[in-house]
């Protein structure tokens, strides 16, 4: 594992800050709808309205912050960087915008021409991503854990998008296709192959260095995303044999929760008793990861519980806000006020006074949210049993969505600011 | 004299703080010796735009030995 931090190389601010800011919006928007269709989305996950929350979240919040978080991310760990980034993430950046809002009003309303152009979009904004992050893995001489993650999961985004867009298309009037398995091939890449993948491979990275504990297992960690591969490959396969479906989604949850008791065994073993609120999201991640992990593998074993829309509920809460915002969450709360103040310090002269990260995020403001964040969780949870509680849980997650969008833009102002000081004093000198 | 800052059970990025901190009272003669978990290049850039110098020393247990000094005017 590289312990090195190149930020020499890394894009300008205004590179990865564009996605951070944007993915609060979708969940934003994603709780408001929750909150307005309210019971019904708890009935079936199959239900357009069930699809467009789920899209807002997956497309927009998570491809957003991770699409940000690949800029930034492949000169600190990988040691390399994408070319133009400027130019590309100007491109990408409002195409994948549009293109996660158009597939959630084509989902919702059945509208086959905002499916047709969201899935466009996405394949040509997911085009760029894939070609100018994955040439800048391909040729990057750095190797070990991290970066063979951060190639698997790239590669899994381009297969989730394929998928994604065929599925639009069948949606959008073309019924040949098999819909059912192609969901849940669609389902695994885009969960499995892209987001856990990457999150494996960042946490390999920032969970030693932020939450100061022990490196993972190397061979752990090797490993994982490659046996995950192995898995979903297998399981691509039920489009034209017939698998052993319980047993390939045993083996791809026994991994997830190895990843998760992993990590939590390490934050365990902390060197210093941190109880940050990065520490806090991480930790609720996992515990979610490891949760669905085995409800899912218990769903695999008792058939009977297959087609429970309220067991479908919860996974796809554990998985999508439980593991996968929580961990964003934390992950923007450490990355935002961190990359603002190594600019700062890049731009000011010895001797300049230059704000430290809790002056740019203060604790306080991110405790409060997280409290929030973790009662949107509970509220979401609990509509599995109690439906009507979806309206309070979706008002609760868009609240928590915007005030991380607020706490976020907070801190950059306040480094605007710092700048705009910082460019003033160096005049006066 | 020689000041020690020992970062490795710190949270990023409060090494660095300290470090930049303590560069402020440094003065030439004097070295600052700071110990980290990890190779911390964004300092490295800092310390070249401002004029310091330093070696670097990678430990047995993957920790990492920085001695940093000031430059002396025309020394670079």
């Amino acid at each position: 594992m590289p312990a090195d931090l190149s930020f020499e190389q890394a894009p300008p601010i205004s590179v990865p800050l564009r996605f951070f800011l944007s993915a609060p919006i979708f969940g934003v928007v994603a709780g408001a709808l929750l909150s307005w269709w309210g019971a019904d989305v708890v009935t079936s996950r199959w239900l357009g309205e069930t699809l467009a929350l789920t899209h807002l979240l997956v497309a927009g919040f998570m491809l957003q912050a991770m699409t940000g978080a690949l800029f930034q991310f492949l000169p600190v760990a990988a040691g390399c960087n994408i070319a133009r980034p400027m130019l590309v993430a100007a491109t990408v950046h409002p195409l994948l915008a549009a293109a996660a809002l158009l597939l959630p009003l084509g989902l919702a309303g059945g509208i086959a021409i905002a499916l047709r152009v969201a899935a466009a979009l996405f394949l040509f904004a997911v085009a760029i991503v894939v070609v100018a992050t994955g040439r800048a893995l391909l040729r990057t001489p750095a190797q070990g854990a991290t970066v063979l993650a951060l190639r698997l999961a790239v590669g899994g985004l381009a297969i989730t998008v394929l998928l994604g867009t065929a599925l639009a298309d069948g949606l959008a009037g073309h019924r040949s296709w098999p819909l059912v398995d192609l969901t849940s091939i669609h389902v695994a890449w885009g969960l499995g192959g892209w987001a856990l993948v990457l999150l494996a491979g960042v946490s390999y990275f920032v969970v030693p260095m932020f939450q100061l504990t022990p490196p993972y297992p190397p061979r752990f960690a090797r490993w994982l995303p490659l046996l995950l591969l192995a898995v979903l490959l297998v399981w691509s396969l039920q489009l034209i044999v017939p698998i052993p479906q319980q047993l390939v989604l045993i083996c791809g949850m026994a991994l997830a929760g190895a990843f998760s008791a992993t990590t939590l065994w390490l934050q365990q073993r902390r060197r210093r008793r941190i109880r940050d609120p990065v520490f806090w999201f991480f930790r609720l991640a996992m515990s979610c990861l490891l949760a669905a992990a085995l409800l899912a593998a218990g769903v695999a074993l008792l058939p009977a519980l297959h087609d429970e829309a309220s067991v479908a509920w919860i996974l796809g809460v554990l998985l999508i806000p439980g593991v996968f915002v929580s961990a964003i969450n934390g992950m923007l709360y450490k990355i935002v006020p961190f990359i603002s103040w190594l600019h700062l310090q890049r731009l000011a002269l010895p001797g300049t006074p230059v704000p430290n990260v809790l002056d740019l995020l203060p604790g306080s403001a991110m405790r409060a949210q997280m409290i929030l964040h973790l009662l949107a969780m509970v509220l979401l949870l609990m509509s599995a049993v109690w439906p009507s509680i979806v309206t309070l849980a979706g008002v609760a997650f868009a609240t928590s969505s915007a005030w991380l969008g607020v706490n976020l833009s907070r801190a950059v102002w306040r480094y605007v600011r710092a700048r705009g000081r910082i460019g003033a004093s160096e005049r006066g000198r | 004299m020689r000041r020690v800052i020992d970062g490795r059970d710190l949270l990023p990025p409060e090494p660095l703080e300290l470090t930049l901190a303590a560069l402020d009272q440094l003065t030439e003669g004097d070295d600052l010796l700071l110990l980290l978990n990890c190779r911390p290049a964004p300092l490295f850039g800092i310390l070249r735009r401002h004029g310091y110098f330093w070696d670097e020393c990678a430990q047995g247990d993957g920790s990492f030995e920085i001695t940093i000094r000031k430059g002396i005017v025309g020394e670079q």
